[in-house]
């Protein structure tokens, strides 16, 4: 008997039992699907929080005013503050060699309006490398320069929410005068959409000189909110980070322990997240598993009652001298080419859901996922079958035949 | 696939001719078989003894009761079981040695069965039904397809090739059976109770089959309890309580004048009669 024969001979048994073998199809096909979609989810999630991470900006560390408020200790000042000079140190290359540059921070939010339209945005005031930094390119226009800065200019850099919300469609704000708060401002440049990162909306903002907005929204205050410091390369961001963190602390008298800012690596940020969402993905993978065993555990029940239905069919063929290999394998067929058939429905069913969002998630399809679950569907049919056709091919023909 | 060809003589298990052995030249050489059952801690004997030899062309009636051990001496000769002592050379094989494989093999060329049940698969056409013992022999599709078209045509049935059982009569699937049987060109053709099923019309019919197969020279081996039937067979073997009571040749009914015109007329009601589909 050979391979084909066999096979035929299996999906006439399957055809012949079409409603029974299609709902045993079922449990693989969803063990399947589930599978391919529960990773699809794991790795969409995973991406989107990297994605939100990143569009913090490129090799980042982020130096946050006012973080760590330890009292015990009498050398830390309580008004610390980072100051143009911080800037200055931490952007001389002798001070701090792995820093490519460093952009001062002053944001604020205030209500911008355009001839009637109003929106509410965040603003921030800094250096033309911020930027890059953050990873906002400009789509039309020009950013903020270096003689904007110096010159106190009111210039802004309108990003794509604030365009959209107060420019109707189609007309050029370039070179428009828009009101923040009481100030005018000129819009010289417009941001290309960053995309929503799930966080923040990275759109809603307006970039302008930390000077003009010191000037105009938040007073002579010389400190900053924050500073973005870009490293230059994700594998020296950690030397750039201490690099910070002395120049800090020797400028605050303090040590490195007791700094009185907080320092976010960006670095460090994602490889926790990913890690966090590895386990979350696995998670998932898991809870399909599980789908899939029940599944298997079904192939399993039929196949035995398959092999009870047809006891004395199974006697016919050992008593005319079907060898014991033969029913086992006429069994065993039976039961993968359930499973597989299962599986293919499941991997496209499985296709066809990823291209949903599911509760938020734009799920992406793990490539690995189509051939691991299709590949467990195998492992499911000769697992389920092989007891079942153990069972049928032990039969002794003289009891089989005799069986009603 | 020189089993399946009626190569004669016959080798033995050894690979020698067999001539030392009477048994050795015969088909089946039964010598004090006993099956012993174990039932409720109790030792139950099938058959107590058991000494029969079957030359080749032989047409055998094996009769008996119920409970005369008929049935257990069917599994033995038709090596679907093995006996608990004694001796069973088939075709020159000695049965004792075999493991299930080999029992398999042995069954699949040197034996073709037909029972009372016909035991036909369902979902099985007439002639896939036939080829199925081939195929389990290895033969080519082609091969195979020839041969039982070949059997098919033997026993009457060459417009009902594609039929399947639930479409036939009893008498035509038991008419495939035989076909299943004779394919394989087995040294043996071992039929149990094979008109149990059947009507009185299909039995002549049936039994006269069997006498042609008898007369082209295959050896036939019949468990039956009916005396009519019997009546075929060349020679009549009688067991009681699992030994041998009685062994005796005889002209077989076919032969006798008053028989001819019997099948005669109950084959022309047959042709009078539109089968049914």
């Amino acid at each position: 008997m050979n391979m084909m024969g066999n096979v035929v001979m299996a999906l006439r048994g399957i055809s012949s039992n079409w409603l029974r073998s299609l709902l045993t199809m079922l449990g693989v096909l969803i063990g399947v699907a589930a599978v391919i979609v529960l990773l699809a989810v794991g790795t969409g999630s995973s991406e989107a929080v990297a994605k939100s991470i990143n569009s913090l900006g490129t090799n980042t560390l982020t130096v946050f005013s006012g973080g760590r408020t330890t009292s015990q200790t009498g050398t830390k000042s309580s008004n610390a503050t980072l100051s143009t000079t911080d800037v200055k140190l931490i952007g001389d290359s002798n001070n701090a060699p792995d820093v490519q540059s460093v952009s001062p921070v002053i944001s604020t939010n205030e209500t911008a309006t355009y001839k009637g339209a109003t929106y509410s945005t965040s603003v921030i005031g800094s250096t033309p490398s911020y930027l890059p930094a953050s990873n906002y390119t400009i789509s039309a226009g020009r950013s903020i320069s270096s003689a904007d800065v110096k010159s106190h200019a009111q210039v802004v850099d309108l990003g794509s929410t604030v365009t959209s919300s107060l420019f109707p469609t189609g007309s050029n704000p370039l070179g428009r005068q828009i009101q923040l708060g009481s100030s005018e401002f000129t819009v010289v440049g417009l941001l290309a959409s960053k995309g929503s990162s799930g966080l923040s909306n990275g759109d809603a903002v307006v970039i302008a000189p930390y000077t003009a907005v010191q000037d105009q929204l938040t007073g002579q205050s010389q400190s900053f909110s924050e500073l973005l410091v870009q490293g230059k390369s994700s594998s020296t961001l950690t030397l750039a980070q201490s690099e910070v963190e002395s120049i800090l602390a020797a400028q605050n008298n303090t040590t490195v322990a007791n700094l009185p800012f907080s320092v976010l690596n960006q670095a460090s940020l994602l490889s926790t997240a990913t890690s966090s969402s590895k386990t979350f993905t696995a998670l998932l993978g898991w809870v399909a598993a599980v789908s899939l065993l029940v599944g298997a555990i079904g192939v399993m029940n039929i196949m035995l009652v398959t092999v009870t239905e047809r006891t004395r069919e199974i006697g016919i063929r050992k008593a005319i001298g079907a060898p014991k290999s033969v029913v086992l394998s006429q069994f065993l067929i039976e039961a993968v080419v359930i499973s597989m058939l299962g599986g293919v429905i499941g991997v496209l069913a499985g296709l066809v859901v990823v291209r949903f969002k599911i509760d938020g998630v734009q799920p992406v399809l793990a490539t690995y996922s189509i051939p691991l679950a299709f590949g467990v569907a195998l492992l499911v049919g000769v697992f389920a079958g092989l007891y079942p056709a153990y069972r049928a091919a032990s039969l002794r023909p003289i009891d089989a035949l005799r069986y009603e | 696939m020189t089993v399946l060809t009626d190569g004669n003589p016959r080798m033995n298990s050894d690979g020698k001719i067999g001539t030392a052995n009477v048994g050795e030249r015969a088909v089946i050489a039964l010598a004090d078989v006993v099956k012993r059952y174990q039932m409720g801690g109790h030792d139950v004997f099938a058959t107590r003894g058991v000494s029969l030899v079957v030359p080749r062309g032989e047409f055998v009636a094996i009769m008996g009761a119920s409970g005369s051990g008929k049935s257990t001496l069917m599994n033995i000769i038709g090596c679907l079981d093995i006996p608990t002592s004694g001796h069973y050379r088939l075709d020159g094989v000695n049965i004792r040695d075999l493991d299930d494989r080999e029992l398999s093999r042995i069954r699949n060329r040197k034996i073709g069965f037909v029972f009372q049940g016909f035991n036909l698969l369902a979902r099985m056409s007439a002639v896939q039904n036939v080829e199925l013992p081939m195929a389990y022999a290895g033969l080519k599709a082609k091969d195979r397809r020839a041969r039982a078209e070949v059997a098919l045509n033997t026993v009457g049935l060459a417009d009902r090739m594609g039929h399947f059982p639930s479409e036939m009569s009893g008498g035509q699937q038991q008419r495939v059976a035989i076909a299943r049987a004779i394919a394989t060109n087995p040294a043996l053709i071992l039929a149990d109770e094979p008109t149990g099923n059947l009507d009185t019309t299909s039995t002549i019919d049936l039994m006269s089959m069997f006498a042609d197969l008898h007369s082209q020279g295959r050896t036939v081996v019949m468990i039956t309890h009916e005396e009519d039937v019997a009546a075929y067979a060349t020679r009549v073997v009688r067991l009681r309580d699992g030994v041998i009571v009685g062994d005796h040749q005889r002209v077989p009914i076919h032969a006798r004048d008053e028989h001819v015109a019997h099948v005669q007329a109950a084959t022309a009601r047959l042709d009078d009669r539109e089968m049914p589909s």
